[in-house]
């Protein structure tokens, strides 16, 4: 609330001849913001598209699409403070929506020959596929987000996972349409790393510009002090179903990407595994900024793919150390748990890489 | 009628063990706002230990139940005591994601220290017969989970009711400054739920034993998540919106069991819990939840 108010004060303070010098200057100053943001991306992105081998070019396709998906949570979870665990079934339905429509029918007639609705004689090019796919989860979302908007917060929780099992269980059993348990393959690998880059960039965007919006300040008052909130007209059910809306559609875009680089998809790919990786990403990184996000996700990313190569057996000084499976999952856990009992707000803290910057300058200017 | 009679116990054995596990969850939500993800884990360590100790040459069912019992009663108590109360002052969507990382890390450890494939434990399986009664046959083990229960929820109600850590649970549950001031230890409180709350677990770990004749890395899991559900539908934190709602579950759960046809029973689960969604939208607050206006001091 106190930054509210000091940034109202602000406004009204302020001379009218720097509102014409800066038109919009809120909104240059938050989009500014979110593409110093960012720079880390970019740069780790382009050192890998130039010198990395093709491996590690492919464990960061993976990255960058938890990038996407950890910061699409972050729209919600940050603004609302409300937990979400059901975000990666909106991954999971923008992944399947694609590999739905965009599938070549040749493929088709191995995978899905009884697909219903006449999807098994249908074939479009993958954009208006993406397309289509994003709007069927902005509908999905839109729905489930009626009734979680409602909600308080805990039984907001519960039911994003109660969501999350429905659309699961509906993968699994609906064979027909989505080939079940085994894994859909044929869809066409149509994004790199460049595109990858693009969209993160786009989003990382996107999510500080919401954060920065009347909207996404409405909600983070009301998550703060819902009376206060309610006090001055915030209707924060309305914002909660927008943010939530907004939030699942980044993350139905990250798996639209991820089925366009991949090309195999399954449905256990978007269940807990993805939950837990993406959460304990957010908050590590810090869940009540976007700074926060891309943090937790780079430091996660490289610090999973170091437990992995343990965990799969390494020998140490001549000594062939077991499999230990589960170990990353531990290391996640406490990740969550430590950071939770003694740095809540994660690495990167309330404040934006931008801000933080500007505040290191001004200091070292005095 | 054989059929008819035969789901009803169906309906009320799940529904009983919905309900234990559902009051557990319950009993530490009222008295200290964490959502309790670990739970399930507590059911985990239960069924754990009693795989070892049967690995260890333990013969003796009786002595089985008990350890299993005791298990997780210290189970949760200990998880308590390391993990929930630095967080215990924060806000819910702490704990909640504390609980979340705790259960991710006991789950990952059996896997690391004991096996991630299921592995066998016939110890109870004694538990689990065909009982005659003239013409009906039923399963022991349902008569016994519906029996056992009913005396489990009626022994908490009377402990809640009748004894001073009773009391001030219940006092803890509507203002927990007061029944400081009263002199009463929190932590005393607090670990007391959190031991009701772990042997509520203990018996549903019993009857999951015996059912399934083995245990897996998670298998407290998904039962938790569906009592989480039965809390939400009955009024989080109330507990006898949460035995209600577990019960309701139950119901629900055998309900399109019967109803749905062979070939779309794996869709039991997604529906159940669009039923229970679609319950929401009506009653945001749970049956049995009072809506509470912000602000209101007595709950």
């Amino acid at each position: 609330m106190a930054r509210f108010e000091v940034s109202q004060a602000i406004e009204n303070t302020a001379p009218p001849a720097a509102a014409v010098a800066q038109p919009g200057g809120a909104l240059t100053r938050s989009l500014i913001g979110g593409l110093v943001t960012s720079l880390p991306v970019l740069m780790v992105g382009l050192l890998i598209l130039n010198f990395a081998p093709t491996y590690y070019t492919y464990l960061a396709l993976g990255a960058f699409v938890n990038l996407i998906v950890v910061v699409g949570l972050q729209v919600f979870m940050g603004n609302s403070n409300i937990a979400n665990l059901g975000h990666s079934a909106f991954v999971g339905l923008g992944a399947y929506g694609v590999a739905i429509l965009s599938t070549p029918l040749a493929m088709k007639k191995l995978s899905i020959p009884n697909a219903p609705f006449g999807f098994a004689t249908l074939q479009l090019d993958p954009v208006s596929s993406a397309l289509i796919a994003l709007v069927v989860v902005g509908i999905l979302a839109a729905v489930s987000g009626k009734v979680i908007s409602r909600l308080s917060g805990v039984a907001a929780t519960i039911v994003s996972l109660a969501l999350l099992i429905i659309v699961h269980s509906v993968f699994l059993n609906w064979t027909d349409l989505f080939k079940g348990n085994q894994a859909f393959f044929g869809i066409p690998k149509v994004v790199g790393l460049p595109w990858m880059m693009v969209f993160s960039v786009v989003v990382i965007v996107l999510a500080r510009l919401f954060k920065d919006s009347r909207w996404g300040l409405q909600l983070r008052a009301s998550a703060q002090s819902p009376q206060a909130a309610a006090a001055l007209g915030i209707d924060a059910r309305r914002l909660r179903l927008m943010s939530w809306v907004l939030s699942a559609l980044i993350c139905g875009l990250a798996g639209v990407l991820y089925a366009y680089f991949a090309g195999t998809i399954s449905p256990k790919l978007f269940y807990f595994q993805m939950i837990f990786n993406t959460l304990a990403m957010l908050i590590l990184g810090g869940m009540a900024t976007v700074t926060g996000a891309v943090t937790g996700v780079i430091v996660l990313s490289v610090g999973l793919e170091f437990i992995r190569s343990i965990e799969s057996g390494v020998t140490i000084a001549g000594i062939q150390l077991p499999q230990l499976l589960g170990l990353s999952g531990v290391a996640l856990g406490v990740v969550i748990v430590l950071c939770m009992a003694f740095r809540p707000s994660g690495i990167s803290g309330r404040y934006e890489l931008d801000e933080l910057l500007s505040r290191l300058f001004r200091r070292s200017a005095k | 009628m054989d059929y008819a009679l035969q789901q009803l116990l169906n309906a009320l054995a799940f529904g009983a063990e919905y309900s234990l596990v559902a009051l557990g969850l319950a009993v530490v939500f009222s008295i200290m706002g964490l959502v309790n993800f670990a739970h399930g884990e507590i059911i985990g360590v239960s069924a754990y230990s009693v795989f070892l100790a049967a690995a260890l040459g333990l013969t003796s069912p009786i002595v089985a139940v008990l350890l299993a019992v005791a298990a997780a009663a210290l189970a949760a108590i200990a998880f308590e005591r390391v993990a929930f109360r630095p967080v215990r002052y924060a806000p819910t969507t702490t704990g909640l994601l504390t609980a979340f990382g705790v259960s991710i890390v006991v789950q990952n450890l059996f896997m690391l220290l004991i096996s991630p494939k299921p592995q066998s434990v016939s110890i109870l399986n004694g538990l689990n017969q065909m009982w005659f009664f003239g013409p009906f046959a039923v399963s022991s083990l349902q008569v016994m989970e519906l029996v056992v229960s009913g005396l489990t929820i009626l022994a908490l109600v009377l402990f809640l009711n009748r004894s001073t850590l009773g009391l001030a649970i219940r006092a803890a549950s509507r203002d927990f400054a007061t029944v400081r001031l009263m002199g009463i230890r929190a932590n005393r409180v607090i670990a007391t739920a959190f031991a009701i709350s772990g042997a509520l677990a203990g018996i549903a770990a019993v009857f999951i034993i015996a059912r399934r004749g083995s245990v897996s890395p998670d298998l407290g899991f998904s039962l938790v998540l569906k009592a989480f559900v039965a809390c939400v539908i009955g009024g989080f934190g109330s507990l006898p919106g949460a035995a209600a709602g577990g019960m309701l579950l139950g119901f629900i759960e055998v309900g399109l069991l019967v109803a749905l046809p062979q070939e779309y029973g794996g869709f039991k689960d997604a529906l159940t819990y669009v039923i229970i969604v679609a319950l929401l939208v009506y009653r945001p607050e749970g049956l049995l939840g009072q809506r509470v206006e912000l602000g209101d001091k007595e709950i």
